[in-house]
Order: structure tokens, then C-alpha cells, then sequence
């Protein structure tokens, strides 16, 4: 009977750690993403959507008030010119809040997976991508005008040139969808996941693959320019400034392409996984490291200077205001502001609730 | 050390699969948990063959007077049931020691499944170091998470019920797991010695409860884990069929089963 009842209890505590691995093995986790008005931050990480104050840092609003490990939120935020901030969560809601206040206008509840990318707000539309496989566009007071089914989840923003809109998809497609319509202009097969948004420059579309290639394609057709490849992963698309290409690997190196050709200009080794896309800011080129550092470049490669934080630098860099911000994961602090010179203005770390 | 020598190594075993049969995320979870469970076969098949023996003992009549005589005295009966393992070459943990072996692995195969899914940025960035150097990672990953209908790294589809109009999640997977857990435990439950057992009566609790509450998970994670839920509940029918330890009897309502002859 005791061995029997040994068998038992066994089988339940296997029950408990396989409960637990289904709490920690579909746990949603991504780095935060930012967003400004040249005001205030708006920072989405994990249970909470905070407003910062650019001038000083200090916490303005959150939403939700009382974190609920139902609700987080990793997307990036994205303002509509009508007053509007719109985050998607992780539990499958897309809201829009004020930004004044946080508090919700409307939602919109039918996706049926994350909002890991953030949105594109054009032609008083929003255009959102979920993982479900769906681009949906909705109207600015959230009612559903129509959406584009890919197949696999679409993890970035799409961007437009106001007639079309142009995304990539996990399914290893590029997408050209009419702007007003959703119908299909074209698509193009990469080599692999497109993870990042694409880049839309001197008439040609950038953007990168998962399995290491940079594209360019003519947004008109959607036939290939030329292509770069590294032999690493790359998680998202260039950045463009003044003819040129700039992004990072898996691998910890970092490169300059000639937009129009695709040549290799020059390249650096920090050494340490790149994901996040570069800024194209001012005189120089900012990325984060993996290791927690954040590298300023000139257009020749030159490093203007390093900064090294606390924490795991994978979003992308932002400028608001003459001040560049970082969100740091697993670090000290949530967000870090900086000079033009890398020089820490104000650091920001929510206090628990 | 559990990632490095348990998760990690299951999961480049699934994409090994996955890479062998074109890509297909659900045929290599149904082929892996196979895999998996066929290297476990022969611990299962010793952990089914010490219940039996211990079973065996149970139902005998020594067992049985020596349970009379003692009752009420817990420390002596303990000493006479130790005892009387040694005599007929009981060892009582043999049975345990396999479940404690498959258990890991099990879990393994599990974790390795959810870590293959990588449903967001940072439990893609995990895979991707989770595997080896002899795939091409950067060309294998993310995995296409397709099977028939369905889309393994996401929640069950939406459907609208007629007349009432709010959408559920489609309870197809849920409810085929839930059948196959339930048949599953039907079919490979011994019957329970006496009566008043109490861990037959949890087992017995067990075998309820736990179809709903696989059903209960395959509703509400992604569906890759519904796909591993009905294979290995299908796999172990299969295992136990094999081992001729399944009594399809045990399927029939009460008054309609055959009554089968008490060993003595």
C-alpha cells in the first residue's frame, strides 16, 4: 500500500512540475519597448505600461495601476496624432490610452495571440501586427476594418510609404499590402524569418533575415536589389543615415553597408550578441550590446565613445528631446536617459505596487 | 546542469526530427515523444512487472492473515510485510526506481517541446542557443509551427457558438485529450486489491481528475502540447497492450463487465 501511495504522490508532485513548466514554458517574455513625445517616455515592460517624465525621470502614470501577471506588455508603444497611445499586450488586447493619464479609451479584444510588435498609425488607420499570422488595421477608434493573414506570427511594425504598407512575417515573406484596401500588391520570399520592420530609403526596402541576410527589395515589385549575408543571426532590420546601412549580428559584429550596393564599408567587434535595431542619431550610430554596452560610432566606424550599464542591452536606442534612452534588461534600473555625450541624466526603476 | 544535460540535448533530438521529416513541427513531436518512449519502454516494462509482483503479494492469502493478525499493530505489520518481501524476493522500491528514472525524462521532453515553440523574442533567443552546431541554426530557426489544421505555437481557434453568439476556444484537442487520458488510465489501472485501500481510492480520484485537467491545459496552452498529450496517451495504451497489462474490460459500465478470475 505505501508503495503504492509512494507512486501516487510520484505522479503528483510530476503533475506540479509539469504545471510549472507550463506556467514557466509559455511565460511571455520579450525587452521593453519605448516610445516618446518629446515630454514624456512611454515604456512598456512586463506588467506595466509606465508615462516617465523626460525632463526628470519621475514616474507619471502606469497602467495597468496594480500589475496582474495576466497583463504585460513588451510591444512598442506608438502615439496617433489624435491624442491616442496604443500598446498591445500580451494577453492578446490591443489597447489605446491617454496618454495624459493612462487611462483606457478603448480595446480591442478579438486577436487571438501577442502583440509583440508594435503598431503603424497612417491614413487614420492602425495598422497592428499580432502573432496570430494576422496584420490587422483598425480605424483610430479601434473598429476593425479588415486583415491580411500571413503564415506564421508577424512580430514587428509594418511601415508605409503612405499608398502601401510593407512588413515581414515569421514566415519568411516580405509583404506589399494597399494601405487603404489590405489587398496584396506582392511578396517576396527571404531566405528566412523576418523579424524586424523593414526600412523604407532611397527608393529601396531594407530589411534583414533571421538566418543573416540583408535585403533590399524595389518596393514597387518586390524583386531583389542585392543581398548581404553574415552567417549569423540577425534579429532586426538596418538602420538608414546618409547612404548607408548599419546593423549587428548574433555574433557581437557590427557593419556598415553601402545602401545602393550592399558593399561592406567597414566593421566592428564589440564581441558581444547585437539585437537591437541601431540609431541613426545626430553625428553617430548607437547600438547595445548583450553585454550591457552601449557603443557610439561615426559614420567611418570610429568609436566617439562606449557606456557600460547594468543589465542586457536588446531594444533599440531612442533620442527624445536631445537625450538618448536605453531600457536595459535584467539590469538595475528600467530606462536610463543620457546626453548627447553618453553621460546619465536621470535613471528611472518602478517602485513595487 | 538539468538545461545542459536534460533539456538541451532532448530538444536538438527534436530538431534532428524536425529537420529529418521536412519540417513538420507536429509529425516531429508525435515521432519524438515515440522516440522517448520507446527508450523508456524497458524501465516502464520493470516498473509494470515489480507492481505485479507486489500485487501478486498483495491478494495472497499470507498477506492477507498476516494483515488480520497484526491489525492495529502498525510497526509489527510493517516489520511482517518486510519480511515477507525478502521471502518471495520483493524488492518494494524496484517498482518506484523506474517511475523516478522516466519522470526526468519525461519532463524533459515536455520543457523541450515548449522551448522548440519559442513563442516570443527572448524564448527564441533561449533556442537558439539551446542548439548544437550541427544544424545551421540561423537557417533552421524559427521552426514552422504548422501540422493538418493547426498551429502548434498558438492557443486553440476561436469558434462561435451558435444561437448564444460568445466565442470559445474550439474544444476538439481539449476533449480528445481528456478521452485518450481518461481511456488511457481506464485501461492500465489494476483492479484494487481491497476495498478500503486508500491509495486505490486516490488512484482512483487520480484517473478522474486528470483527464480534465489535461484538458484543462491542452485548452489553454499553445496546441503542440495537446499533440504531445494524445500521443503519449496513445503510446502508453499501445505500451501496456503490448505488455498484455491492458484489461479492455475495464471500458464496459460496471453490470456489463465479465467478471475475470481472482488469483489465489
Amino acid at each position: 500500500m505505501k508503495v503504492k501511495l509512494f507512486h501516487i504522490i510520484l505522479g503528483l508532485l510530476a503533475l506540479g512540475v509539469l504545471l510549472s513548466g507550463c506556467a514557466t514554458g509559455l511565460t511571455p517574455s520579450s525587452w521593453p519597448g519605448i516610445a516618446s513625445d518629446g515630454a514624456t517616455v512611454y515604456v512598456a515592460s512586463a506588467t506595466a505600461v509606465y508615462a516617465v517624465d523626460l525632463q526628470n525621470g519621475n514616474e507619471l502614470w502606469r497602467f495597468p495601476d496594480k500589475a496582474d501577471a495576466k497583463k504585460t506588455f513588451y510591444a512598442t508603444p506608438v502615439l496617433t496624432p489624435d491624442g491616442q497611445l496604443i500598446i498591445g499586450g500580451y494577453d492578446h488586447i490591443l489597447y489605446s490610452l491617454n496618454p495624459q493619464n493612462g487611462q483606457v479609451n478603448w480595446q480591442y479584444a478579438e486577436a487571438r495571440d501577442r502583440w509583440i510588435g508594435g503598431a503603424l498609425v497612417a491614413n487614420d488607420l492602425i495598422y497592428a501586427p499580432n502573432s496570430d499570422y494576422n496584420l490587422y488595421a483598425l480605424t483610430l477608434s479601434g473598429a476593425f476594418q479588415w486583415k491580411f493573414t500571413t503564415r506564421e506570427g508577424i512580430w514587428s511594425a509594418p511601415v508605409t510609404d503612405g499608398q502601401w504598407i510593407y512588413f515581414g512575417s515569421l514566415d519568411r515573406n516580405v509583404y506589399a499590402l494597399d494601405a487603404h484596401s489590405g489587398a496584396l500588391a506582392w511578396k517576396t520570399e527571404l531566405s528566412g524569418a523576418v523579424l524586424g520592420s523593414p526600412v523604407l530609403a532611397d527608393g529601396r526596402l531594407y530589411m534583414a533575415s533571421f538566418d543573416g541576410v540583408i535585403f533590399a527589395l524595389n518596393p514597387a515589385s518586390g524583386n531583389q536589389f542585392w543581398q548581404f549575408s553574415v552567417g549569423n543571426f540577425v534579429w532586426s532590420s538596418p538602420a538608414y543615415k546618409d547612404g548607408q546601412l548599419y546593423f549587428g549580428d548574433s555574433g557581437g559584429t557590427f557593419y556598415a553597408l553601402d545602401a545602393a550596393t550592399g558593399t561592406q564599408l567597414w566593421r566592428q567587434q564589440p564581441d558581444s550578441p547585437i539585437l537591437g535595431i541601431p540609431l541613426a542619431a545626430n553625428n553617430h550610430i548607437l547600438f547595445g550590446t548583450e553585454a550591457g554596452d552601449l557603443y557610439a560610432l561615426d559614420a567611418q566606424g570610429q568609436n566617439a565613445w562606449k557606456l557600460t550599464v547594468n543589465g542586457k542591452l536588446y531594444g533599440a536606442p531612442l533620442t527624445a528631446d536631445n537625450l538618448i534612452l536605453i531600457a536595459p534588461v535584467e539590469g538595475q534600473s528600467l530606462l536610463i536617459a543620457l546626453d548627447q555625450a553618453g553621460v546619465q541624466k536621470w535613471s528611472f526603476t518602478p517602485v513595487k505596487k | 546542469m538539468w538545461d545542459t544535460l536534460i533539456v538541451t540535448p532532448l530538444t536538438n533530438v527534436l530538431l534532428w526530427i524536425y529537420k529529418l521529416f521536412g519540417g513538420q513541427f507536429g509529425l516531429a513531436i508525435i515521432l519524438f515523444t515515440i522516440l522517448i518512449r520507446l527508450v523508456t519502454h524497458p524501465l516502464m516494462a520493470s516498473q509494470i512487472k515489480s507492481s505485479a509482483k507486489m500485487q501478486e503479494m498483495q491478494q495472497s492469502k499470507k498477506w492477507q492473515d498476516i494483515q488480520k493478525k497484526y491489525k492495529g499493530e502498525k510497526e509489527k505489520l510493517a516489520q511482517e510485510q518486510m519480511t515477507l518481501y525478502k521471502e518471495l524476493g520483493i524488492n518494494p522500491f524496484s517498482s518506484c526506481l523506474p517511475t523516478m528514472i522516466q519522470i526526468p525524462i519525461i519532463f524533459g521532453l515536455y520543457q523541450s517541446i515548449m522551448r522548440a515553440l519559442a513563442a516570443s523574442p527572448l524564448q527564441l533567443l533561449t533556442l537558439t542557443r539551446s542548439v548544437y552546431n550541427l544544424f545551421n541554426a540561423p537557417a533552421l530557426l524559427p521552426l514552422n509551427s504548422h501540422f493538418l489544421w493547426m498551429n502548434l505555437g498558438q492557443l486553440p481557434e476561436k469558434i462561435i457558438l451558435p444561437l448564444i453568439g460568445t466565442s470559445i476556444p474550439n474544444p476538439t484537442l481539449p476533449i480528445i485529450v481528456a478521452i485518450t487520458t481518461y481511456i488511457q488510465s481506464k485501461l492500465t489501472m489494476p483492479a484494487p486489491t481491497n476495498p478500503q485501500d486508500q491509495s486505490a481510492a486516490m488512484g482512483k480520484m487520480m484517473s478522474l481528475y486528470m483527464p480534465f485537467l489535461l484538458g484543462y491545459f491542452s485548452l489553454t496552452f499553445a496546441t503542440g502540447l495537446s499533440v504531445y498529450f494524445i500521443t503519449s496517451n496513445l503510446v502508453g495504451i499501445l505500451q501496456y497492450a503490448l505488455l498484455g497489462k491492458v484489461d479492455w474490460n475495464n471500458l464496459l459500465p460496471k453490470g456489463m463487465r465479465k467478471e475475470t478470475p481472482k488469483k489465489k
